[in-house]
């Protein structure tokens, strides 16, 4: 090497050196043919352990990064093809396994002949400089401390007009986000309003008028995936007393919901086998007027009266088939599925499975008060009916003498439909009340004593509420409250 | 044959059927859908036996078969029931005095023969205390 050519070089290393930024000479294949001291100090890495090794292996070294390496080889081979330069963000970790931001700029290097032969990749490690910009910086460097240390729960907090300001390691790893892909980002991207969840506003607006919010939600993860919660959301205030934004706090309650899915189911059946007496009654009513008909159709030659009888065959067969259908739809393992549902109709369709389980000899009355057009309200069908058919089944076996059962639907503070459920039944005695809605509970010889439990549980998930007031020889009333569907409100004088 | 039967079912499309299948085995069928309109017609009117459904609108139809049993102790009542085969309910029937039991989920040819056959007995036993 002449001396001239040695003192360009050693000047040009000089140069990089000092130049404050990270600095990588990269060929086609992406491996370093050079880098500087502050790529050296930054990876922690000497020259012998870095050239001649793939860049991005020697960065992303942490097993997570798979989605990464992917991400930035498209990045890179875009640049090449396209002879264009990029710019960027990643996270990589430093040499003492902290996360590093990086603002990286890649500049494709071509020979005379125009071929692309590297890259020249620059990079700025803007971590303090973000962290000055964002407003999570005001907070407590012991809560900060705090926070950090809460694993177990999806921890956040926003400002007031819901941008995300701090994003806790927990809530990484439940929502999949890292934190520096959704700082400053609308908290509404995690809690858009889907089929189960309440979209974020209505969620704020609640603090704001309550001063805090606690509800069974979902929140959604980076992929798309739903999560079940228990979302607390508070506001919180600087040292001036101006609130600084809200904190907010879940809970995956996932495995818990599962648990309760199984109960839910096994409650469903057991319910249903309480009333195999009574659907019996309902399918052999029909099919005696089938094989009876279709008996004395046989000799019949009247065309007419041949075609009334097979007509009223069919209209029997019907009549099995839509019972069936019912029981099936009731018994099918489902995913809860939120809709809007119209209080009155979902006890219309588990009247038909109760009503015929009236024991011989217990003659019972059904007084039905419907509220007319009641406001919709958000649900899930089957978990509901599942509710009402479990509430009349105890409201019919507490009858054994026969009596009354008063259904009536109604608009509570124009917030919850109301639904109450009274029966002339022997009651439940004063020391029995508190436990009436405890798992394995029971006053039946038959009973599973999941059925209250669960209805408690269903109704609580849809953020309503249920209490029962009794006496013995008075009867039981139940009365179930369900929100209704908040109208949105519309601005405008 | 000939006998006078009085069938009590609450639903039209059974109550008919088996109005319909008595008359064509040579029975002299009334049929009525409640027990309040059952206990009417046997004051005005003579029956041979009654076919009586357990459940029933209004008056169930175990309290039927006890004011028959008070007030028209001659009458044989066969009860019949959606309910089927029901220990329980075949025990309380009898134990108001009725003189059989058929469930709706048998066959037509074993209800028809099943009553027949009651009837028959009821009637033989009636014969005998005479």
């Amino acid at each position: 090497m002449s001396t001239a050519i040695k003192e360009n070089t050693d000047m040009l290393h000089k140069l990089l050196d000092n130049s404050g930024v990270i600095v990588f000479y990269l060929d086609r294949k992406r491996n370093i043919l050079l880098c500087n001291k502050k790529a050296r100090e930054i990876t922690g890495l000497n020259d012998e352990d870095v050239v001649g090794k793939n860049w991005l292996e020697v960065l992303f070294r942490d097993k997570g990064s798979r989605i990464k390496k992917d991400m930035l080889k498209a990045v890179m081979d875009e640049s090449m093809k396209l002879k264009r330069e990029k710019d960027f963000e990643g996270v990589i970790l430093d040499k003492y396994g902290n996360e590093r931001l990086i603002s990286w700029n890649l500049s494709p290097v071509q020979n005379e002949g125009d071929q692309a032969e590297g890259n020249i990749l620059i990079g700025q490690d803007i971590t303090e400089a973000r962290e000055k910009t964002c407003p999570s910086k005001n907070i407590d460097k012991t809560f900060k401390e705090i926070l950090a240390g809460i694993k177990e729960y999806a921890l956040y907090l926003t400002n007031p007009d819901g941008f995300i300001t701090y994003f806790g390691m927990g809530s990484e790893a439940m929502l999949g986000w890292s934190k520096w892909d959704i700082i400053f980002k609308h908290a509404g991207i995690l809690h858009y309003p889907g089929p189960s969840g309440t979209g974020l506003e209505p969620i704020l607006e609640n603090v704001r008028r309550l001063g805090k919010h606690e509800t069974e939600t979902q929140l959604v993860t980076k992929t798309g995936e739903a999560i079940p919660v228990i979302l607390t959301v508070n506001r919180f205030f600087d040292s001036g007393g101006n609130p600084s934004g809200y904190i907010f706090i879940a809970k995956d309650i996932t495995e818990r919901k599962k648990l309760e899915y199984q109960a839910f189911q096994t409650e469903k059946l057991a319910a249903l086998g309480q009333l195999s007496a009574g659907i019996a009654h309902e399918i052999n009513n029909p099919l005696l007027v089938i094989s009876g008909r279709a008996e004395l159709l046989k000799d019949e030659k009247d065309e007419q009266k041949l075609k009334d009888g097979l007509n009223l065959i069919d209209t029997q067969a019907q009549r099995i088939r839509r019972l069936v259908d019912g029981i099936l739809k009731f018994s099918r393992k489902t995913a809860p599925v939120f809709k809007e549902l119209d209080v009155n109709e979902v006890i219309e369709l588990v009247l038909p499975l109760v009503c015929c389980n009236v024991l011989p000899g217990a003659e019972i009355e059904i007084k039905k008060d419907f509220m007319k057009n009641m406001p919709l309200i958000k649900g899930d069908l089957y978990q509901l009916q599942e509710v009402f058919l479990n509430l009349l089944i105890n409201a019919y076996q507490s009858m054994p003498e026969g009596g009354t059962v008063t259904i009536s639907t109604g608009n509570s503070d124009d917030l919850y439909a109301q639904v109450r459920i009274s029966d002339t039944g022997t009651g439940i005695p004063a020391h029995h009340l508190k436990n009436i809605f405890m798992p394995f509970f029971s006053t039946k010889n038959n009973g599973t004593g999941l059925g209250l439990s669960i209805s408690h549980n269903i109704i609580k998930s849809h953020n309503g509420s249920i209490e029962v007031e009794s006496g013995v020889g008075k009867g039981s009333t139940f009365t179930v409250k369900l929100p209704f569907i908040q109208k949105e409100v519309t601005g405008g004088l | 044959m000939g006998y006078k039967v009085l069938v009590v079912d609450d639903e039209d499309e059974v109550r008919s059927l088996l109005d319909d299948l008595l008359n064509r085995e040579g029975y002299l069928s009334k049929a009525c859908a409640t027990g309040e309109a059952a206990i009417e017609l046997l004051k005005k009117d003579k029956f041979d036996v009654v076919l009586l459904d357990i459940k029933l609108c209004g008056t169930s139809g175990l309290e039927v078969l006890k004011n028959i049993r008070e007030h028209h102790k001659e009458i044989p009542v066969v009860m019949i029931t959606g309910f089927g085969y029901d220990e329980d309910l075949i025990a309380k029937s009898k134990q108001l005095g009725c003189c059989g039991y058929i469930g709706k989920n048998m066959p037509v040819s074993q209800i028809l023969s099943t009553f027949k056959h009651l009837v028959k007995k009821a009637k033989e036993k009636e014969h005998h205390a005479k």
